[in-house]
């Protein structure tokens, strides 16, 4: 005689499998393996930065009073918006609202030009005041981290300016969207980093 | 309006206040001379921190939309920002 019962799902959990999405990795493997290791390349000079930083305590201090904390919370402001703006733009394209994703790119790309120039003006303030890369250890680690993040928002920029460009020929109607997602993701890491950085350089004194 | 776009407006609030937040602790707290602050420096060090990380993990799970990714990779990306600030914080106040 079969024993059915020991074989039977109870139906709870039959329904609650069902339910439960599939593990689902958006954008494509390659990126994420780059997006690694852009974060460890990022880890390296933020933990060096922090170590350095108890080594010359006076001099990070000093440093850090000829730094613009409202600079820094604009830039901050600007790509949390930017990221917002993407994540809507990828949630509109879901629901194939083609237009109103390039619209929100279009912003996604407004509100990082304001981190641009912010940036930009911070840089011009500083070597203005005679400050450079080889100024001391602060002003190297700080230009060379800063600088290193703003290439990635440029590197970035120029990806959501595609991705905008790519939405407004409908290349992304009825296909896969794993290249509008890593797009996405790359951006998010680039906003991921700068809120570690803000707090580092800004605020902890 | 979307449940997820909500989502996405409600995390966007979080993460200007919680800005605010760690901006305010870093101004006032870390940047004054007040007595009462004498010995809390350390609590506002790892608040901000603490901000930092949770600000990590909403970007993480909701704006890289990793909450249904494979755990490896959501493992791997909030292992990073929650070790990060805890690196930070280790450094700043052991060494």
């Amino acid at each position: 005689m079969a024993n059915t019962g020991s074989n039977q799902v109870p139906t709870a959990d039959v329904a609650s499998v069902a339910s439960s999405p599939r593990p689902y990795l958006p954008g494509d493997l390659a990126m994420w393996f780059f997006i690694l290791a852009e974060l460890t390349v990022f880890a390296i000079f933020i933990i060096g930065f922090a170590v350095t930083r108890q080594l010359y305590p006076d001099m990070f201090q000093q440093g850090q009073t000829y730094l613009h904390p409202v600079a820094g919370g604009i830039n901050t402001i600007a790509l949390i918006s930017s990221s917002c703006l993407v994540a809507l733009s990828l949630n509109a394209i879901k629901h194939s609202r083609q237009n109103y994703a390039a619209a929100l790119l279009g912003g996604a790309l407004l509100t990082a030009s304001v981190y641009l120039a912010v940036k930009s003006w911070e840089y011009n303030e500083l070597i203005q005041q005679g400050f450079g890369l080889s100024t001391n250890t602060y002003f190297t680690l700080y230009f060379f981290i800063t600088a290193f993040h703003f290439m990635h928002v440029i590197l970035g920029m120029i990806i959501l300016g595609s991705m905008a460009f790519k939405t407004t020929k409908g290349a992304y109607q009825g296909k896969s969207l794993s290249g509008f997602e890593s797009g996405a993701c790359y951006w998010h890491m680039v906003d991921l980093v700068w809120i570690i950085i803000f707090p580092l350089l800004y605020v902890i004194n | 309006m979307t449940h997820h776009q909500g989502l996405i407006l409600r995390v966007y609030l979080y993460l200007i206040i919680l800005t605010a937040a760690s901006a305010y602790m870093g101004s006032v707290a870390l940047g004054s001379n007040h007595s009462w602050l004498q010995g809390v420096e350390e609590v506002v060090l790892a608040s901000i921190l603490l901000v930092t990380l949770i600000k990590g993990l909403l970007i993480v799970d909701v704006y890289m939309e990793l909450k249904q990714a494979p755990t490896l990779w959501r493992n791997l990306l909030r292992a990073y920002v929650i070790l990060l600030p805890i690196t930070i914080g280790l450094i700043y106040i052991l060494f």
